[in-house]
């Protein structure tokens, strides 16, 4: 009879063993294909929101903005952005822009003050920049030319406020005076963003302009690429061709915090991407040595028979090969089965994430990674059966008599 | 021998006018001369920092050590006006449809990014009664002859635990302020640069504030007009005229 039958029948002769050997393959690789599509999920949200919500994927600043950004350099300021705004949008890489004002501010009400972060917008463009009025859960979008403001649900529980309500916002002008304004809210948004949800008051950018005595300029201009192009080569390119000279145009990973932290968490996911390989394999070498190590006395029995040594390792690579295959089918099945589906409903992290100002969604979407999963699967038959070859092997050296006395 | 001496000295050296006043009488003195019945007074506040010059101008009303009306007459803070009756300190901006009360640690913010934050404004109450006072001798600044007075607070609820006050000996009036914290950190320096005799008082019309946490500040306060113990419609501390 040939080898590769007779390792077939094994796996069918001990269920018990099989299953085990085959479940901790299959939950190895399940583990691999589930956290690689979880990590996957959680950078591509990272990134997603730090060009939706913070930089786009360049973002145009007075070229010291950045440096004293802690001090609200509201004065180093983007005049006549509207020029600058449609050359920007005349570059045909170029899918969107939205001009903002970020400040400071103390939104007051009745006698209380609570810290936020007022964000001056132009809502029209902003409901295709970062999807908006697909976040309001409660009212409208604010209208130009009004004293109205959209609040994150958070700030709005927190004030105790909701839509109809009025408050009052004191911030520091752009000569560093103060001005306060009384907006009445029109909407409350439940961002993706728990931190922008605590901290958020939107009101259209001439009310931002007038409460921070700025005229007709903002502090950056974001800009949205189109599917496939370059920030680097169109930064560069606007740079040039619009001639600013004061004005910086950083693509979304230059000299970000938000880039860092990007870096950093990329860094940590790979190292426990890399544990939990390591792991992995842990579990698939110890099941697959306690296998074969199990049966000493198997081996020699049919050393006895008459198979010689490089038979009796190969049928246990065989069998291992065997074993391997069907759990690295079933766990990447299984994976594939958690992650796609998690990918349309998410992972809600919202109650994990109160507290923590990253910009981590409350709801996780893992994606599937198609490479990693692959890897996974090869990897897991490989590990089991590379691994069946060093205690079959000795075990083969072993003497029938000596074999069948083991146990 | 020596000691005896040493006293026979100093009593010969020193005035006995040194001896004369006690720390107490050189605050009340100065309180005297810095409060006034009621008032009112034009200028401008010149603030200095790392982005430059900026200049906003004001009219302000008191009346006694309780109540103070200041209203914002430049373009920049154009009818800002800030309230303080005895305890209390209100914001007013017309575009904002309720007063702001400031309280807690929105006190510690500087009225319109100068160095003096509207902490400083408060506090009507007289110095002695949230200061000790002790008499440290005599200095001089800026060439004139002064008492240097120490002041530490007796209860939590002022802004600066320690001061320290240079009055001048003569028209009993700051010529320089240092102020510090509980831990002994120099947190602001005041400094009169110029003293004018107004309806025969002697007024700071032009005063320097350092804001030293701040760095890279300063803040130039100079008087262009000054009545004194004018008369002065009581609503104009009021809540309600403040909104009208």
């Amino acid at each position: 009879m040939k080898l590769w039958r007779i390792a077939a029948r094994n796996i069918g002769r001990n269920k018990k063993r099989s299953f085990l050997s085959l479940s901790a393959i299959a939950v190895a690789v399940m583990g691999i294909v589930f956290f690689s599509g979880y990590l996957k999920g959680m950078t591509g949200d990272l990134v997603r929101n730090v060009k939706t919500f913070y930089s786009g994927d360049i973002r145009v600043q007075h070229e010291d903005y950045e440096r004293y950004g802690y001090l609200n350099p509201l004065h180093l300021r983007i005049e006549d952005f509207e020029s600058l705004t449609a050359g920007i949008e005349r570059d045909e890489s170029v899918a969107l822009t939205s001009p903002r004002i970020t400040f400071p501010a103390a939104v007051y009400r009745e006698e209380e003050t609570f810290k936020a972060t007022g964000l001056g917008v132009d809502f029209g463009r902003e409901t295709g920049f970062q999807n908006l009025e697909d976040y309001i859960v409660e009212g409208r979008m604010p209208e130009a030319g009004k004293n109205e403001a959209l609040v994150g649900v958070g700030l709005a529980r927190e004030i105790g406020v909701g839509t109809g309500d009025k408050v009052t916002v004191m911030t520091t002008t752009m000569r560093r005076g103060t001005n306060a304004v009384t907006f009445r809210i029109t909407g409350v948004v439940r961002f993706p963003l728990p931190v922008l949800n605590k901290t958020r008051i939107l009101v259209p950018l001439d009310r931002a302009q007038r409460l921070l005595r700025m005229g007709p300029s903002v502090s950056e201009i974001l800009v949205k690429l189109k599917e496939g192009a370059s920030p680097a080569g169109t930064a560069a390119r606007l740079k040039e061709g619009l001639g600013e000279d004061v004005l910086a145009f950083k693509t979304w990973d230059e000299g970000s915090v938000s880039y860092g932290y990007i870096k950093m968490a990329t860094a940590v996911y790979n190292f426990s991407a890399l544990f939990f390989f390591l792991l992995a394999s842990s579990v698939i070498v110890n099941t697959t040595m306690m296998v074969v190590f199990e049966r000493v006395r198997e081996i020699g029995t049919i050393g006895a028979l008459g198979m010689t040594r490089g038979q009796i390792v190969r049928l246990f690579l065989f069998e291992a090969l065997y074993l391997g295959i069907i759990g690295s089918a079933a766990g990447a099945v299984l994976g594939i089965g958690i992650v796609v589906p998690l990918s349309i409903t998410g992972i809600d992290l919202s109650n994990a994430l109160q507290g923590v100002d990253m910009e981590i969604s409350g709801r996780i979407y893992p994606a599937l990674n198609p490479v990693l999963t692959i890897f996974a699967f090869f990897y897991a038959i490989g590990i089991s059966g590379l691994t069946s070859l060093i205690p079959s092997g000795r075990a083969a050296r072993i003497e029938p008599v000596e074999a069948l006395r083991s146990l | 021998m020596k000691r005896i001496l040493i006293r026979v000295v100093i009593a010969f050296i020193v005035p006995p006018s040194v001896f004369a006043v006690s720390a107490e009488d050189v605050v009340r003195r100065l309180e005297k001369n810095t409060v006034f019945e009621t008032s009112r007074v034009e200028g401008s506040m010149v603030i200095n920092d790392r982005f430059g010059r900026k200049e906003s101008t004001f009219i302000s009303y008191g009346r006694g050590t309780d109540d103070m009306l200041v209203e914002f007459t430049s373009v920049e803070e154009e009818g800002m006006k800030i309230l303080r009756t005895s305890d209390e300190l209100y914001l007013f901006f017309p575009e904002a449809e309720e007063l702001i009360r400031m309280q807690g640690t929105a006190l510690k913010e500087s009225v319109i990014g100068s160095d003096m934050s509207y902490e400083d404004m408060t506090g009507g109450k007289g110095l002695l009664s949230s200061y000790r006072a002790d008499l440290k001798g005599m200095e001089d600044v800026d060439g004139f002859s002064c008492y240097r007075v120490e002041l530490e607070a007796k209860k939590d609820d002022v802004p600066y635990y320690r001061q320290t006050m240079w009055i001048d000996r003569e028209i009993f009036i700051y010529r320089r302020v240092h102020k510090y914290s509980r831990s002994g950190k120099l947190l602001k320096i005041v400094e009169i640069e110029e003293i004018r005799e107004v309806s025969g008082r002697h007024v700071p019309v032009r005063m320097k504030l350092v804001d030293s946490i701040k760095g890279n500040s300063s803040t130039y306060f100079t008087v262009t007009d000054i009545e004194i113990d004018i008369p002065l419609d009581s609503v104009l501390f009021s809540l309600e005229e403040l909104t009208w």
